[in-house]
């Protein structure tokens, strides 16, 4: 009884609070990260990095916000940011694209971004990457250095690989880039296709990509999450080459990682934060962040850059030119469907 | 007899020292984790103003936080179900999971049928996923005397793969590059009670068991059986109480409970199953269920307080500098001391060896 009386007590005495909320002239940011949380050394580090740099050169206030719940709690968190007079809200969280459009409807000032998605409404902004563009490279690369014998670790036969996480567009938009890539360096190279049909199962990885190995493959593009680490943990154990992807992977196994294709979503997250700042927010948009606005790119290639031939890396360089001037148009499967040589 | 359940639950006054135990592993929690606080450079006392403030400062905050503890009520009550029995069932997050999943796949696969019969047969669903996932330990239990802890334990690891593997294959949204179910469809979401908070007719289910449980424990043969074996099983077997069969009854329901935790959570929040889809509520839910003493109106108030610290752990960010540990390190030290009152359970179980 007693219990009750000062649970009841202490909730009649909190609801006469009522709520705080601050005022500023210019709204501050909000950034929602998805799970995993900050210190994954990965996407959300990589975002949160932009995330601070934007705040620091706008001048603005901004606070991340991380939760354990952040997926059963997607509307509540979202309601609350708006509720509290933030500005922006800059979601990081795959699932909240549903709770997003049910929430941003309700707060018509307030703006909101949502990353790989697109979601519509006019406040907000959907950012997209042309992950095609650094996979073509990505695949550029992979095709000349197969076919260069001289190359530690390089066997007699033009014959590369994939691996996806799971048959849909948003995946097979990298492995169509690579695949173009690859055949426009030459077409006489093969390419192997496989999907793990699990994004966190290394030793599927490392089995799958040794299947690949084993038929003469040399490198092989991971588009798989952490079932990628099997593929290039399988590369460093056969002495031949894998490529990373989303962020650069090239120091977790240096030498047997040619490249990564990175995704900078901390350029991504930099670029809409200033662009709130400047009063230039493409609400209603989606904003695609290719070669050109240095949204993909292959990575430094610390590790791997002195054991590739000067003349592969600068045709490398030449495909990159070909698609900034525009004279190469990467084929991207979410927009145009699947092309020829993808079946 | 009488004697036995009298003194097994009886005294229906809560006294001042009931009251002070049940409070002390908090005020134990606050005070370790506000020198965590202090030796962090923040102030304590602002924090946990700001806790206060995002967790029941106003009607939309406390919806919240009755949100966030809605599953927390159902994982606390399915081990309770079983800690009652004797049963030390830490398997309920595997329940949540089978369950959650059975639920989002009857909401997005049976999609022509009305709400009125949809919504029941996706939580009947996410009911009977979690009562067959109990069935195995039940049975080792019951008649091999194998240990529980761990068969109901390793059940969460093959669980968490079961599920994950199946969002990623067959049961992925066509076209997701993410793991998750497509959506249910509408008549398959449990109604809003506060639109546009997600709190949800889940609540109302979990509120209805949490009475039944109450009334079971007081009134029933059953309950009083159940508190017996839990007890003394070599006295309960002398009594003429079948406890083998009791135990596996005991372990299904609480798998029924925990599968419909995971199915609300399905149904009435997330709206599909996704990687993600539990931060650990069967986890929280040992610590709902020990913090409250395996009393209904215990479970109610510590799924309270888990959720409040969820929510405004979550929102508290939006208006400090106050990192997400730190409210991880309150909500563990909570558990810690809840678990504290464990001795005494564990006493109860060997004492009937």
């Amino acid at each position: 009884m007693k219990t009750t009386s000062m649970a009841l007590a202490t909730m009649v005495l909190a609801s006469a609070l009522g709520t705080a909320s601050g005022h500023a002239e210019d709204k501050p940011v909000a950034l929602i990260v998805s799970q995993g949380g900050l210190g994954d050394q990965s996407y959300n580090d990589l975002a949160h990095s932009g995330f601070l740099r934007a705040l620091k050169e706008t001048g603005l206030e901004g606070r991340a916000v991380e939760s354990k719940e952040v997926v059963s709690q997607a509307t509540e968190i979202l309601r609350r940011a708006s509720d509290a007079d933030f500005g922006l809200i800059v979601d990081l969280e795959y699932a909240h694209g549903e709770p997003m459009l049910e929430v941003a409807k309700d707060y018509p000032d307030t703006k909101y971004v949502i990353l790989n998605q697109v979601r519509e409404g006019a406040n907000i902004a959907s950012v997209l990457f042309q992950e095609q563009e650094g996979s073509y490279l990505a695949g550029t690369l992979a095709a000349l250095v197969t076919t260069d014998t001289s190359i530690k670790g390089i066997n007699d036969k033009p014959v590369i690989g994939v691996i996806g996480g799971t048959k849909s567009a948003g995946i097979d938009k990298f492995i169509s880039g690579y695949v173009e890539g690859a055949k426009a360096a030459n077409p006489n190279v093969v390419v192997k296709i496989a999907y793990s049909n699990n994004f966190g199962d290394p030793a599927i990885g490392l089995q799958m990509a040794k299947a690949m190995i084993e038929e003469g493959a040399d490198v092989i593009y991971h588009v798989a999450g952490g079932t990628g680490m099997g593929v290039i943990q399988a590369a460093k154990e056969a002495g031949v080459y894998a490529i990373g992807v989303d962020i650069d992977q090239d120091g977790i196994a240096p030498g047997n990682v040619l490249t990564s294709m990175v995704k900078h979503s901390d350029n991504a997250v930099e670029t809409v934060v200033k662009d709130y700042a400047a009063d230039k927010f493409p609400g209603g948009k989606t904003i695609t962040l290719g070669l050109k606005e240095n949204g993909v790119g292959l990575s430094d290639m610390k590790f791997t850059k002195q054991l590739i031939p000067a003349s592969i890396l600068e045709k490398v360089e030449a495909a990159k030119q070909g698609i900034l001037s525009g004279q190469i148009k990467v084929w991207n499967v979410v927009d145009q469907g699947y092309p020829d040589f993808l079946k | 007899m009488s004697a036995v359940a009298s003194s097994a639950r009886a005294t229906p006054a809560i006294g001042w020292r009931d009251v002070a135990l049940a409070v002390a592993p908090l005020v134990l929690a606050l005070v370790v984790a506000a020198i965590v606080l202090a030796v962090a450079g923040h102030n304590p006392l602002e924090v946990y103003w700001l806790l206060l403030k995002e967790s029941f400062g106003g009607v939309k905050r406390i919806a919240a936080t009755v949100s966030a503890s809605t599953p927390l009520i159902l994982t606390g009550l399915a081990t309770a179900v079983a800690f009652r029995s004797g049963v030390f069932n830490v398997g309920v997050e595997g329940c949540v999971l089978v369950g959650g999943l059975a639920a989002a796949f009857v909401g997005f696969t049976y999609v022509g049928l009305p709400a009125t019969l949809l919504l029941p047969l996706a939580l009947g669903a996410a009911a009977l996923a979690g009562t067959l996932w109990m069935l195995v330990p039940a049975v080792l239990k019951a008649r091999l005397d194998v240990d529980e802890v761990v068969t109901t334990l390793m059940l969460n690891f093959i669980a968490v793969s079961l599920t994950a593997w199946l969002v990623n294959g067959p049961l992925l949204a066509p076209g997701s590059a993410n793991s998750a179910t497509p959506m249910v469809v509408e008549a398959a979401r449990l109604p809003r009670l506060m639109p546009p908070s997600t709190l949800n007719a889940g609540f109302l289910i979990a509120i209805a068991l949490l009475g039944l449980y109450w009334l079971w424990g007081r009134g029933t043969a059953l309950g009083l059986e159940t508190r017996l074996a839990g007890l003394n099983p070599r006295f309960a077997i002398a009594s003429g109480i079948n406890v083998p069969m009791l135990i596996i009854k005991m372990m299904l329901l609480s798998g029924a409970i925990g599968g419909l935790a995971g199915g609300i959570q399905a149904l009435g929040t997330v709206n599909r199953f996704v990687v993600g889809f539990s931060p650990g509520y069967g986890f929280t839910g040992i610590a709902v269920a020990l913090l409250g003493r395996g009393s209904a109106i215990g479970i109610l108030l510590a799924a309270l307080l888990f959720g409040a610290l969820a929510t405004s752990g979550a929102t508290i960010q939006l208006f400090s500098d106050v990192p997400i540990e730190i409210v991880n390190i309150l909500q563990g030290t909570v558990m810690i001391f809840a678990v504290a009152r464990f001795g005494w359970l564990l006493k109860n179980r060997q004492g009937g060896k």
